[in-house]
């Protein structure tokens, strides 16, 4: 009996634990984990075998066509298959590449949509420095403006002509914006006061309440002046909305339906959750009927409906016809994910936030919408990858995304037939995507545990 | 009995407005009292619908009226004039566009029952492996899963359509099994029986069996559950039953024939026919569904106390048994809600097979039925509606069931 010690010290009864116990020998390193684990009894060492060998023959396999046996430059589909008959044929994807990311968009304006991608990273790269305040705003802001930025980016034209004013106006601002906001980071790197903070002596002598704020708006307008001179000089070729396509067609509707889900959501979530019953109901009606039904059916009604239902003279593109479906597919889903968080909240929150005076609106936004979004991230990344994947649903009703376009390698004349290695390109693509968003949703998933 | 020395709350009760107050003042009190605006809000919401609604119905009839459309469903009975690749229930081109609406409904939920069935079966079973003490077993179920379900269901079925299905051999050279059965890149052929009498004895006489084994359990249950065994009567109805079933298969096979897939010209004629698209469509989404069900499956006995396998192993019950009598009956409680989530995303994924033109709803009457009527709003309320009936039922079915099988607590 001395697995365990108790001091006999009356004052002193401590419990002191032995350290574990080693496992057994034959259980201990490598090999012996793997004999343990792998070949224990005859069922499982013939199972462990059986799986071995059909992995080998698996990964001998898929290597030899994709690698070993591929060819990577060649002609046409005819010059791949005399150089070797058994192997990937990727010469056909390589040509195809930039029609893949780009679809049809013209050759020579595509620098566009790498400047405009890059643009929308770098307004976010922000968002990982701590010393940045009210990151919060960055990324509404993103929300809010970077749209115009990118519009501006993708169609092209000049400002008043093919532009609309206030698509223009809005870019100038947006792109001030985001000059603003790279002047700040890199004067607080330096230690010095932000752009923003010029003209405080100069406006409080005017004001008195909320002098950041006009600074800020003066320093903004001023800023936002200067970038709409410059950019009057620049013409951008117009391109047709009908031309975008490929990767970065896919990126653009998964970026709206991610981005839109959330406020959509919240205001169907929060609708359901009201005690007012025409409200609730509306918001339960809503969302039941959008859950129940397949995204193609949606997709194929907004594309033969909308032009129905709404008035003649209004004229819709495809794209917004989509985006338009996709937003409200995504929204009703995100509204039971939030549902499910706002449920989650102990009603002591509510009666806390009301006991401090709040109302409605600063209840949600201030106590209880942060805890339910935080809680629901798990569920919130799970829609979201989804909703990455059913983008491709969009080829289907004809928009060439990166799918359709993948399917399109095998009409070309020099590539006939060559089914196989665009759906597998396009297949690790998509892999790559999901999986580092799903890890990335785990890993956001430790470092937000709030339970303890 | 405690005095509070609290005041009693003022009387509820219509306040009289004030006079001196402004109109601007007694809009603003509306709103400031809780009952007055609740009214307030949900009457601007439904006005807002209202008028919403109002808005497109106008447009819509203006619409219709500019385009020379019409609206109502006389086009249901009209001669649709396509043909249907596949169908289970009897079509052809001369029959009306009601009928290519239920061939489309057959088609659905055929595929859709197909998927679930071996999707949750595969799923359940890759889900167990996932949790193997074999790491090599585990992590093959563990890549699976991750593989499967990371790339989009699109992809896969046009995968399967394209690279698998299509490049099977032609007619002439097909894979087969005897004389019995054949898999060419047009679909598999199976020998089969065809009767003449009407498949409504055929159910019936099932029905009947099933109906009559139910009862006889059902009527044994209180002597089984009393003493264990089974009382001599059960073993004397069991007899009549197997006499009664050897006499009505028998009874079929007199009108029966076999009608064995035979190749005329580039194709075959004869037998059961299963379409390529159909084969394609089923594997990927078997695939695609087993992989989500397997996360569900992992999901709900890991949330099993690790105790009730430790108890198990340790009364002696093998790895088997143990899963079969302690971990599966606990987990199924919390398996349950999701899994109905996931058949009901397998019915609702089976329209994706019209990417690869398997005849399913969406194909033959959203599609096909849908440009040659021209008839957008009622074929697509139509089609919205049977997938919402379809998803309303089995939720219902599914909660009735897992009512029945949660814990019940008071």
């Amino acid at each position: 009996m001395d697995d365990f010690n108790v001091k006999n010290e009356p004052a002193l009864k401590q419990f002191i634990a032995t350290p574990p116990r080693l496992p057994p020998k034959n259980e201990r390193g490598v090999i012996g984990t793997i004999l343990h684990r792998c070949f224990n009894s005859i069922g499982n060492s013939v199972l462990t075998l059986c799986v071995a060998v059909v992995l080998f023959y698996l990964v001998k396999h898929i290597l030899d066509w994709a690698v070993f046996n591929a060819v990577f430059v060649a002609e046409s589909r005819r010059q791949c298959m005399a150089l070797s008959a058994d192997g990937a044929c990727w010469a056909g994807v390589i040509s195809w590449f930039n029609g893949l990311i780009y679809g049809r968009f013209p050759m020579d304006e595509q620098w566009r949509v790498n400047v405009g991608v890059l643009l929308g990273l770098m307004w976010l790269l922000p968002l990982m420095s701590k010393r940045i305040p009210l990151r919060n705003f960055i990324l509404l802001s993103w929300i809010g403006l970077y749209p115009f930025v990118g519009g501006y980016l993708f169609l092209g034209g000049r400002f008043g002509v093919e532009l609309g004013l206030v698509h223009g106006t809005m870019t100038c601002f947006a792109l001030a914006f985001l000059v603003m906001l790279y002047m700040n980071w890199v004067l607080s790197a330096l230690g010095y006061k932000g752009v923003n903070e010029w003209f405080l002596p100069l406006v409080s002598r005017w004001a008195e309440r909320r002098i950041h704020l006009m600074s800020f708006i003066v320093v903004w307008v001023l800023i936002t002046f200067g970038v709409s001179l410059g950019l009057s000089h620049v013409s951008l070729e117009p391109v047709a909305i009908e031309r975008w396509g490929g990767l970065f067609l896919t990126f653009i509707i998964a970026g709206f339906a991610i981005t839109m889900a959330i406020p959509v959501g919240v205001v169907l979530a929060l609708g359901r959750r009201s005690k007012l019953p025409v409200i609730h109901w509306i918001s339960m009606i809503v969302i039941e009927l959008v859950r129940s039904v397949p995204l193609i059916t949606v997709l194929f009604m907004a594309v033969t409906l909308l032009p129905i239902f709404l008035p003649a003279d209004m004229e819709f593109n495809k794209l917004t016809q989509v985006l338009v479906a996709v937003c409200l597919f995504a929204g009703a889903y995100m509204a039971e994910n939030i549902r499910g968080g706002l449920q989650a909240i102990p009603k002591g929150q509510y009666e806390a936030a009301t006991t401090l005076g709040l109302g409605y609106l600063h209840t949600m936004v201030l106590v209880v919408l942060p805890q339910a979004l935080k809680m629901m991230i798990p569920n919130i990344m799970t829609s979201f990858i989804s909703l990455l994947k059913d983008t491709t649903l969009v080829s289907i009703i004809g928009l060439f995304d990166i799918m359709l376009m993948a399917r399109n390698i095998a009409n070309d004349k020099d590539w006939v037939g060559l089914h196989t290695e665009p759906l597998v390109m396009i297949s690790v693509l998509f892999f790559i995507l999901c999986y580092s968003m799903s890890q990335y949703s785990l890993n956001l998933e430790k470092r937000l545990k709030v339970d303890h | 009995m405690i005095q509070s020395s609290v005041s009693k709350p003022p009387k509820k009760g219509r306040k009289s407005v004030d006079p001196s107050l402004s109109m601007f003042q007694r809009c603003s009190a509306l709103m400031n009292n809780d009952e007055s605006r609740a009214v307030v809000l949900q009457a601007i919401v439904l006005a807002a619908v209202l008028f919403g609604l109002w808005f497109l119905f106008a447009n819509a009839s203006d619409n219709l009226d500019r385009l020379g459309m019409t609206f109502g469903f006389d086009f249901l009975p009209v001669t649709a004039g396509f043909d249907i690749s596949w169908s289970l229930i009897p079509y052809d081109s001369s029959m009306s566009y009601w009928r290519v609406f239920f061939v489309g409904i057959v088609n659905t939920l055929v595929l859709s029952a197909c998927v679930i069935v071996v999707g949750t079966l595969i799923g359940t079973v890759v889900g167990i492996l996932r949790l193997s003490d074999n790491p090599l077993v585990s992590q093959m179920a563990r890549w699976y899963v991750e593989i499967v379900r990371n790339v989009p269901l699109l992809i896969q079925i046009i995968f399967w359509f394209t690279v698998v299905f299509s490049t099977l051999p032609a007619p002439r050279q097909s894979y087969h099994l005897g004389e019995w059965l054949f898999l060419n890149n047009r679909g598999l052929y199976v020998t089969s029986m065809e009767s003449t009498l009407s498949w409504g004895w055929f159910f019936l006489l099932v029905g009947a069996l099933a109906f009559a084994l139910y009862g006889l359990f059902r009527w044994s249950k209180p002597y089984y559950t009393l003493s264990g065994t089974r009382s001599s009567g059960f073993y004397i109805g069991l007899v009549l039953w197997g006499v009664a079933a050897v006499w009505s298969v028998w009874f079929l096979s007199q009108s029966m024939t076999l009608s064995v897939p035979t190749l005329q010209g580039f194709n075959y004629s004869g037998g059961a026919f299963l379409p390529a698209s159909f084969g394609a469509a089923f594997v990927a989404m078997t695939v695609y569904r087993s992989a989500a069900i397997a996360e569900t499956v992992r999901a709900g006995m890991q949330s099993i106390d690790r105790g009730q396998y430790e108890a198990a192993f340790t009364i002696g019950f093998s790895r088997v048994q143990s899963l079969r009598l302690i971990l599966i009956p606990q987990a199924i409680r919390s398996i349950i809600p999701p899994m109905t989530n996931s058949w009901l995303a397998a019915t609702k994924d089976s329209s994706l097979a019209v990417a690869i033109g398997f005849p399913e709803l969406v194909s033959v009457f959203m599609q096909t039925s849908m440009n040659q009527t021209g008839r957008a709003i009622e074929i697509i309320f139509m089609v919205m509606g049977f997938y919402i009936f379809i998803s309303l039922l089995i939720s219902y079915l599914l909660n009735k069931y897992n009512d029945s099988v949660q814990y019940k607590v008071r």
